[in-house]
């Protein structure tokens, strides 16, 4: 799943889509919200969530990804 | 037809790539007077598999964690990243300066003893001399990107390098790349005196373990064997792509640092599946995993499956540990995966797995500066054949290789050529052009997965290969390419770089292929039907790859 950005936090600074490494969002407009062309792109570095400075960004992970794990059996 | 930008920048070392390997390069050409600049496909502050950080650097500190060298080489070359087919000579010379970049690091305030004193733990066996030195590397890629703009690198993001140029001598020129700054794309020229090609692993060649999800890999899925296509068409030589090599993480999170979790790789009840830990142990993690890669795949396919990270018996001092190593690792989505799912590891064991291949220490054949065999061209860190040890060895060879070539740039005279003209330029301009004007064309997307299925079919680690496998395999793949370039079509910058990334990607294919029906015997993963012994008489021969005359030329020699 691509980043989700909060419109409401997001200051329009696009730092995010300066730094992500797979350039998901492409280019992005200075002072606006940026867009997210190639959502199936993303690598869930988490670079965005980190670098974010209004903390706007979130990141959801597909299901295929899906951490499997269980107790161990007996206990 | 694609624009050319007219600005054709000039400097003694271009540097592609702007990971660990390549700003240590440029740092190093920098601090030895050249004028550098770095030309990065993504934006150097966050790019190339240590993103978002590393903790683990392959390093020998005299009197701390050896007494020698000798005793440092030797659990070195019995380690993940030093055993198997690398040249001793190199891996000298990189273990001795590994020291000097680690001091420099902690002084540009990339913490290398976050705990106060040097700290070597992870990828050990027990007692034994430990060689992973761990450190807090969460800010190693902001922190390198400002020391090599204090010394007045250059650095151009968002621009991919498709070709390196030479002149009639074969003697490196410059360079060609699509720059993806806006949605229309346009050629970008380099006009430079040597080249330091540092564009990381090659990823996306075989698939993902998730069908949907091409991007789920353990390294990074930007990087995938640029350089080395470039390097090749240039005229070096690539080594050792024959032999799969593979990583091991979460089962469907495909994610490097196995060796930071402080667990006990276990069956589904609990028990230990290797014999190095039986409790979890922070000093050691659990190495069974980096000596016996097919643990999951063995354990899963007899039944007595599947294997799991089990943590449940780790102490809460040690947990905090482990969080702690897994954030400077960089795998923060893996922590906030884990919490977003409820998942416990004091209570939940955690399935892992093994991955499909990716080149990580397969590619460009150097020398002990870096040098490949064309005159100007240098390589250092994840793309290296020869040599390999992730990031301390993309650290200290990419030092190495930016003092060799700022030297050499030093001693050569301008250059003259005219680029815009040059002929690799053209043919780009031609491939660009027409992938770009095709409209309804196929996508990118589908090509790359097209490689991935025969890769996985033909070359890959399930099914043993053979020489009809992948005399077979080649075939089609070529005629995938034939196909691909008449039906490929991009609607913008960024689907022109995947598009290329995927031609690049299916030169690798093919150059797989090729090596792989040479070396007639089974090693490693490297698994033949009809051949299936390990002969000992090639225990030290490397397999490289060139070009003579425009055809693939493979040739045999000795490890140094």
């Amino acid at each position: 799943m691509p980043p989700t950005i909060s419109k409401n936090k997001c200051n329009g600074c696009t730092l995010c889509a300066q730094i992500c490494p797979l350039d998901v969002f492409g280019p992005a407009a200075p002072g606006q919200v940026p867009e997210v062309r190639y959502p199936d792109e993303c690598w869930h570095c988490r670079a965005c969530v980190i670098d974010c400075p209004k903390g706007a960004i979130d990141l959801k992970y597909p299901l295929p990804l899906m951490m499997l794990h269980q107790v161990v059996r007996g206990k | 037809m694609i624009k050319t930008n007219k600005n054709i920048q000039e400097c003694d070392v271009l540097v592609i790539g702007g990971g660990i390997g390549g700003l240590m390069a440029a740092i190093a050409a920098a601090d030895a007077g050249a004028r550098v600049i770095v030309a990065e496909k993504s934006d150097t502050r966050r790019s190339g598999s240590g993103t978002t950080g590393n903790d683990h650097f392959n390093c020998y500190i005299p009197g701390v964690n050896a007494d020698s060298l000798e005793e440092c080489l030797k659990e070195f070359r019995q380690s993940l990243v030093g055993k198997g087919s690398y040249d001793v000579s190199i891996q000298k010379l990189f273990l001795e300066r590994t020291f000097e970049v680690v001091q420099d690091w902690h002084s540009w305030g990339i913490n290398m003893k976050p705990h106060g004193e040097w700290e070597f733990n992870g990828h050990a066996f027990p007692g034994r001399k430990r060689v992973f030195l761990k450190y807090d590397g969460r800010n190693q890629k902001p922190v390198l990107t400002a020391e090599a703009k204090k010394r007045g690198v250059v650095i151009e993001n968002k621009t991919p390098i498709r070709d390196y140029l030479t002149d009639a001598n074969g003697q490196i020129i410059g360079a060609v790349g699509v720059s993806i700054k806006n949605t229309e794309p346009e050629l970008k020229i380099f006009k430079t005196k040597c080249i330091i090609s540092c564009t990381g692993n090659a990823s996306r060649l075989y698939p993902s373990i998730t069908p949907s999800q091409m991007f789920n890999t353990a390294h990074c899925p930007c990087c995938c064997g640029n350089g080395r296509a470039a390097a090749y068409r240039a005229g070096a030589s690539l080594i050792n792509l024959e032999l799969p090599n593979t990583h091991a993480g979460p089962r469907y999170f495909e994610r490097c640092g196995k060796a930071t979790w402080i667990g006990v790789l276990s069956d589904p009840e609990g028990k230990p599946v290797g014999p190095f830990v039986t409790k979890p142990n922070k000093e050691l993690g659990d190495v069974t995993a980096d000596v016996w890669h097919g643990v999951f795949n063995d354990r899963f396919k007899d039944g007595t499956g599947p294997v799991y990270m089990n943590c449940t018996e780790t102490s809460p001092e040690d947990m905090e540990y482990m969080i702690w190593g897994l954030n400077c690792e960089g795998d923060t989505s893996l922590l906030d995966a884990m919490d977003k799912q409820g998942i416990d590891l004091s209570r939940h064991m955690v399935e892992f797995g093994q991955y499909n291949p990716m080149l990580i220490g397969r590619g460009i054949e150097i020398d002990e500066k870096g040098a490949t065999k064309v005159p100007g061209l240098y390589s250092a860190g994840d793309e290296t054949g020869n040599f390999r040890s992730d990031i301390a060895g993309a650290a200290v060879m990419g030092r190495i290789a930016g003092e060799a070539a700022a030297a050499e740039a030093a001693a050569r005279p301008a250059i003259d050529d005219q680029l815009e003209t040059h002929e690799v330029v053209k043919e780009l301009q031609e491939l660009c052009s027409q992938l770009m004007e095709r409209e309804a064309g196929d996508s990118w997307k589908d090509f790359n997965y097209a490689i991935q299925q025969l890769m996985n079919d033909y070359a890959g680690i399930s099914i043993p290969r053979s020489e009809n496998l992948l005399r077979t395999g080649l075939k089609y793949l070529i005629d995938l390419e034939n196909a691909a370039l008449g039906a490929v079509g991009c609607k913008d910058s960024h689907e022109l770089m995947r598009a290329l990334d995927a031609f690049d990607l299916a030169l690798m294919g093919r150059l797989i292929f090729l090596t792989a029906m040479e070396r007639k015997e089974s090693r490693g993963l490297h698994r033949r039907s009809d051949f299936t012994f390990t002969n000992p008489l090639m225990d030290d021969m490397m397999l490289m790859i060139y070009q003579l005359n425009g055809e693939p030329v493979t040739d045999w020699r000795k490890s140094w």
